[in-house]
């Protein structure tokens, strides 16, 4: 299994403007496996953006919208993608110039096949 | 609590160690006292950079930015400190007092009434109430105030390092109103919102000042501060054109609080919007927070996908944001521009009504 998580992180962090790529355990926050560029923590990385994903998936639960599937953060500097992966969330932080509709793609595309 | 130069070598030491030690709020505040606002102000810059979130760092940036007569970055301290922790009380009466001093009604009595749910004893917030009491009922007498500049910025006054006072003029008394003055009521508030060291503060009160807003907007109730803007005047249509086509569900603007300032939910009721924004809203703190963390930069906004529904949610001004909901399978990079737009348009309204 561990060979699969690495091979997603690593064909996600491949994409141009890609800063890195976590696969997270969304109640623990903490990574399981990760690709990232230097300077990207990915203790904080994974904490954050799993606590993100819980704060945000009972918001859209509560409001009557359903499951959440994709969390996208914009930001001056940069973007940070959060997909739904079971027990798990796969996170994504990409530079503000990167292919986003691409990303999206290959994250949801590799969220399906870790659930 | 008077601080000893030990203390204050102590700490400097401390800071000059590690830069990312607490102890630079506390020499911080120190440095306050002594009136040395710059090096206090860049000693809270240099923390906020290693500790974002820092709320007691983002209220005395405040107070600092206050010090230095620079009201609406006081005010936007104030709102990252409300980010932080929405029951602060220093925040919502600081941030209550400004809307006070621009004569901006509504937003006043939101945050003030907030504050005094926390403190209701405080005296300071309970005549801030009364005088806002006061002019909204002569707003709503349909007495309104100068148009123009021609007066002082009413922060502006000598206090002391470590207070700001208004007292408003004494020559128009509360029970005769000048035409010409609507605010002018003979109440007097004294603003000191660094309670922990308030020992070591003066008293200091300002001479009276003329009333007059900021920057001489001449704005002077709600209802009038929408001309000439083109926002018209229901806030549940605020956003009605965009969603007359395409597969927009909903559109909402809401304050820092998540209560609902403008837009509905296309079929719902307001009780739907309401939950909505206040719901979503909840999220938002947890956004600015990871993008702080990380080292993003400014949040500006965040797209949620969920079974059904696309949403996006987006920071317009002064805590507020505007949510937008769409039919599952709309195109995100169409949301992401109509967010655009509904910032637009919540700001302009933001700005006639706040």
């Amino acid at each position: 299994m561990s060979e699969t998580f690495g091979a997603v992180v690593e064909q996600l962090s491949r994409i141009p403007g890609v800063r890195g790529a976590v696969i997270a355990e969304k109640d623990a926050g903490v990574a399981v496996v990760q690709e990232l560029a230097e300077g990207v923590n990915g203790n904080a990385l994974a904490a954050l953006a799993a606590s993100l994903f819980r704060r945000t998936a009972h918001a859209g639960r509560a409001s009557g919208f359903g499951a959440v599937s994709l969390v996208q953060l914009e930001a001056a500097g940069g973007h940070l993608l959060a997909v739904e992966a079971g027990e798990l969330v796969l996170v994504v932080v990409a530079e503000q110039g990167a292919q986003l509709g691409l990303i999206r793609l290959e994250a949801a595309r590799a969220g399906k096949s870790l659930a | 609590m008077k601080n000893t130069a030990a203390d204050i070598q102590r700490w400097s030491e401390e800071v000059a160690r590690d830069p990312r030690s607490l102890a630079f709020l506390p020499l911080a505040r120190a440095y306050r006292r002594q009136g040395l606002r710059d090096a206090a102000m860049q000693l809270c810059l240099r923390g906020l950079q290693a500790y974002p979130s820092h709320a007691e760092a983002h209220g005395l940036l405040a107070m600092l930015y206050l010090d230095a007569g620079d009201h609406e970055r006081a005010a936007d301290e104030w709102s990252m400190v409300l980010r932080v922790d929405a029951d602060n009380f220093d925040a919502l009466r600081g941030i209550g007092f400004c809307y006070l001093e621009q004569d901006r009604l509504s937003r006043a009595r939101q945050s003030l009434e907030r504050a005094a749910l926390i403190r209701p004893s405080d005296p300071t917030v309970q005549e801030a109430l009364r005088v806002l009491g006061t002019r909204q009922d002569l707003v709503a007498g349909g007495i309104s105030g100068p148009a123009t500049a021609g007066a002082d910025d009413p922060w502006s006054g000598e206090a002391g390092p470590f207070s700001a006072a208004h007292v408003p003029s004494p020559t128009a008394p509360e029970a005769q109103p000048a035409a010409d003055d609507t605010r002018g009521s003979g109440m007097t508030f004294t603003f000191e919102p660094v309670p922990e060291d308030s020992a070591a503060e003066p008293d200091a009160v300002p001479p009276a000042e003329p009333e007059q807003a900021p920057g001489g907007t001449g704005r002077t109730d709600d209802a009038s501060a929408q001309h000439g803007t083109g926002v018209t005047g229901d806030p549940t249509r605020l956003f009605d054109e965009m969603m007359r086509d395409g597969p927009l569900l909903g559109a909402l603007m809401v304050d820092a609080h998540g209560l609902v300032l403008a837009g509905r939910l296309a079929g719902g009721n307001a009780g739907d919007a309401e939950l909505v924004g206040a719901v979503l809203c909840s999220a938002v703190d947890e956004a600015v927070r990871t993008v702080q963390h990380l080292g993003l930069g400014a949040w500006e906004g965040m797209l949620v996908e969920t079974d059904e529904a696309l949403l996006h949610i987006a920071p317009v001004a002064e805590g507020a944001a505007v949510v937008l909901a769409a039919r599952l399978r709309t195109p995100p990079g169409w949301l992401l521009r109509l967010a655009s737009q509904a910032a637009d348009r919540a700001a302009a309204w933001v700005e006639a009504y706040a």
